[in-house]
């Protein structure tokens, strides 16, 4: 099966009410030429997962393609303030914010990953987070020591990672920081990896033990050259401060649409260069 | 007077380094510019086996002068001396082997509890912030939790927080004003910055002022601020300011 696919065909692969979890932390490595996509496919009902989120979330937030966002930490960093469009909806009441520590995400989808359908996590035992959300339950311990707190499992309809290098068969190598996008890989039922450069399979072979996410578990691979800009990719580039304070200073869907509209060429540009190569 | 040879993020950032001994495990978070060159201040002074910890997993990252927009990116780990991700610090931190954590959060009351979530009901929130991130697991589970906040005024330090993200090990809290100390289960006035007086705390904080006696927090002496020039040439410290 042919796995490297175009932009449209891989997002295709999401569907309407999916439990997704994008890779990336914050401004690093979001897969953001897939989030666009999404928004443009006019994704609904989404379920979003990440430890901590910025304008990947923010996007479909103001996109409406979210119902509910579990995470622990949804914001910009200092210099780019807070997440307007995800504060918004959750104040209207049209997206529901699950709050988690970053730890109990990592923990749902530690459960997911291991296919058990919650897992204890030791740490989260005083608070309202406790008391004010059912994905949380504290347990006696079976074996007789202190309570347990145990959390659902979240297991992704899909993940959406963007890496540096991956092979035709999805063999991909992550520089630089992986975050959780090894653990989301595996807890998800379908990965859409994008990604900087497609290399040779020859090249994944000299370096196998460097694979971070094995081909065999990835359904379609992209070729997205930028695709996490404006976010910062290890090696590549940095945070477009121009794209993402743009972004940021925008109040309708409309101008959202506008600036979806000005990446278009740039998120297909891969596809063309893939198109020849292979 | 006004002394014009250091300022209020600096008289915060020394503050918190000098909190830090030598050999502890610490962990800074995302948006946290000012611990983080506070870990860099102590290590380069009197703490040279700090263990820098973060969540691009950089341990001992040899410079900060990249750091320019984020706390969390990957300049950390490419100065680092090895790769340490967040899952297996949040890991460490369960063990219990985790000296100190960096958190921060929106509202704190005498009790110690922490508000980092929602201004008014969860479901249907006045405001919906950032969130926690770690401090859920981090602030019951490290030894020490250190939380820093740039505005003290009455909405930051209330009668009661309007939702409890989270309680335990919390330690201190540092302000533009002053320290907090937090010791048999309540906020006690630890210290006073020397550009602020016991009237102005009082003034700024919802809940009752508890304290022994009245002491102040070290002004940063020659030798820090120098450092600071160094480690810290771009003043990511006073970012949030």
């Amino acid at each position: 099966m042919k796995k490297v696919v175009s932009l449209k065909e891989a997002i295709g692969i999401i569907n309407d009410g999916d439990m997704v979890s994008f890779g990336g932390n914050v401004l690093h490595r979001a897969p953001m030429a897939a989030v666009r996509e999404i928004a443009r496919q006019h994704k609904r009902n989404l379920r979003i997962v990440k430890t901590a989120g910025a304008q990947d979330v923010d996007l479909l937030c103001a996109m409406d393609c979210v119902q509910s966002v579990d995470a622990g930490f949804i914001s910009y960093e200092t210099k780019y303030g807070l997440a307007a469009h995800y504060r918004k909806g959750v104040q209207e009441g049209r997206i529901k914010g699950n709050e988690h520590a970053c730890y109990t995400v990592i923990c749902a989808l530690r459960g997911a990953a291991m296919n058990v359908p919650f897992m204890p996590v030791k740490g989260l035992n005083a608070g309202d987070l406790l008391l004010k959300n059912d994905y949380f339950v504290v347990v006696e311990d079976p074996f007789g020591g202190e309570p347990v707190t145990l959390v659902k499992s979240l297991m992704p309809d899909v993940a959406v990672i963007h890496v540096q290098e991956c092979d035709i068969k999805g063999n991909s190598i992550i520089h630089g920081p992986k975050f959780e996008d090894i653990l989301i890989s595996r807890a998800a039922k379908k990965v859409i990896v994008t990604t900087e450069q497609i290399v040779p399979e020859s090249k994944t072979r000299l370096n196998a033990e460097r694979v971070d996410i094995p081909g065999f578990l990835v359904n379609a691979v992209v070729h997205v050259p930028n695709g996490a800009a404006p976010a910062a990719c290890y090696r590549k580039y940095e945070v477009d401060d121009q794209s993402l304070s743009a972004f940021i200073a925008m109040k309708t869907k409309e101008e959202i649409q506008e600036y979806l509209k000005g990446y278009e060429t740039k998120d297909y540009v891969g596809e063309r260069m893939a198109g020849r190569i292979w | 007077m006004v002394n014009t040879d250091y300022r209020i993020s600096d008289i915060m950032t020394c503050a918190i380094a000098n909190m830090l001994r030598d050999g502890e495990t610490v962990f800074h978070g995302v948006s946290s510019h000012l611990p983080m060159v506070a870990m860099m201040l102590a290590k380069s002074l009197h703490a040279p086996d700090l263990v820098h910890l973060n969540i691009p997993g950089g341990v001992n990252p040899g410079s900060i002068h990249k750091s320019s927009y984020s706390s969390a990116g990957s300049d950390l780990l490419a100065s680092a001396e090895s790769y340490f991700p967040l899952e297996q610090v949040f890991d460490l931190s369960m063990r219990g082997k985790l000296d100190v954590a960096f958190l921060g959060g929106i509202q704190f009351d005498i009790d110690g509890n922490i508000n980092a979530s929602v201004i008014g009901d969860y479901h249907k929130p006045k405001v919906r912030l950032p969130g926690g991130a770690g401090s859920a697991v981090l602030i019951p589970t490290a030894k020490k939790a250190i939380i820093w906040r740039t505005k003290h005024d009455k909405r930051t330090f209330v009668e009661n927080v309007d939702f409890v993200t989270t309680r335990g090990n919390l330690w201190r809290i540092v302000t533009p004003l002053c320290v907090f100390e937090f010791r048999n289960g309540k906020l006690h006035l630890e210290s006073i910055h020397p550009n602020s007086s016991l009237d102005e705390v009082r003034e700024n904080t919802g809940f009752e002022l508890l304290y022994d006696e009245i002491k102040y927090t070290e002004p940063p002496s020659k030798q820090e601020l120098t450092m600071l020039k160094k480690i810290d040439p771009h003043d990511y410290r006073s970012i949030e300011f």
